[in-house]
């Protein structure tokens, strides 16, 4: 009976690999990875969720359109689609792009899609979702209501922007 | 009241297509009931296209304006300065793209009402008795 119960040296070894297995499958759940855009805007650097934009597209003509507010210069044609641009210099208070320079981001997120206008595209990676921390308690005006989180990257802190917060920002 | 409204669905129209500050408009013909080149004359009832449409900041300058009487079913016409007449071309319904939706709630009050692209440039689709009735109600 007590020989019975005794494990052969092979069981012993396809348990522990199998609690190795375990192990590892943990870590892995716990090392989820998220892609990320980092972007300069102004004077700054912010990153946007990478599965909130489409593309990026090189500068082209705004068409300017009576009526709308300052953070919406207007309409790009995307390849025959018309889609609306807003300016999120306004929102995080960074100093208006260069009409010629500026790059347009299209975010989408559900129903909501917009070019967004950025100054340049400095990385696209992959991160950790546990190297997003919670938003810095320093920040404050409007770029307080986009943020969601905060990255460390390139030895500095960067704010993770939800785009999400934007469309609700500018949704009447 | 609009010309658009559910009778003319799938039908074509016609637009006339015109520029003031280097902003294309087409505006159903149906509307229009007469133009008459503008040759300065200083007249109370008559208004800038620019100044009914809210340019803020922008500079315009008329090239060839001209007056459009507008139908406004009332003994009271909509006379309105606008420059660069180009076109009258015919469009279907399918032409006509939406405003993008974050958009509306602020072209709707401009009498801005649809789209179309046309040679890589972007029309707006103005309903002059929409816009009329939104400045007369904001004055």
């Amino acid at each position: 009976m007590e020989q019975s119960e005794e494990l052969l040296k092979s069981e012993l070894i396809l348990n522990e690999l199998k609690k190795r297995q375990k192990t590892k499958e943990v870590v892995d759940v716990e090392e989820e990875r998220i892609k990320v855009v980092f972007f300069v805007c102004g004077e700054n650097r912010y990153a946007f969720y990478g599965t909130d934009i489409r593309e990026i597209l090189p500068a082209s003509d705004i068409s300017w359109v009576p009526g709308l507010p300052e953070y919406l210069p207007g309409l790009i044609n995307v390849r025959g689609d018309i889609e609306s641009v807003i300016d999120l210099h306004f929102f995080l208070g960074e100093e208006k792009p260069d009409q010629e320079k500026h790059l347009i981001a299209m975010a989408v997120r559900g129903d909501f899609h917009s070019g967004v206008i950025i100054d340049g595209i400095e990385d696209v990676i992959d991160i950790p979702v546990s190297a997003i921390a919670p938003p810095l308690a320093t920040l404050n005006g409007a770029a307080r209501d986009l943020v969601i989180g905060s990255i460390e990257y390139d030895a500095k802190t960067i704010s993770l922007l939800d785009v999400g917060k934007l469309a609700n920002l500018i949704t009447i | 009241m609009s010309d658009f409204d559910g009778s003319l669905i799938g039908e074509a129209f016609h637009l006339l297509l015109f520029s003031v500050g280097g902003i294309c408009f087409g505006v159903d013909t149906g509307q229009v009931a007469e133009i008459a080149v503008y040759k300065g004359e200083i007249c109370e009832d008559v208004f800038w296209f620019h100044e009914e449409m809210g340019y803020a900041g922008k500079m315009v300058t008329y090239q060839s304006p001209v007056i459009v009487t507008i139908k406004t079913g009332t003994a009271s016409p909509y006379r309105v300065i606008i420059d660069a007449m180009e076109d009258i071309a015919e469009f279907s319904q399918s032409d006509i793209s939406l405003f993008p939706s974050m958009l509306e709630p602020f072209v709707l009050r401009k009498g801005l009402w649809g789209l179309l692209s046309q040679r890589e440039r972007i029309v707006l689709l103005l309903d002059f008795l929409r816009l009329q009735r939104n400045n007369h109600l904001n004055y």
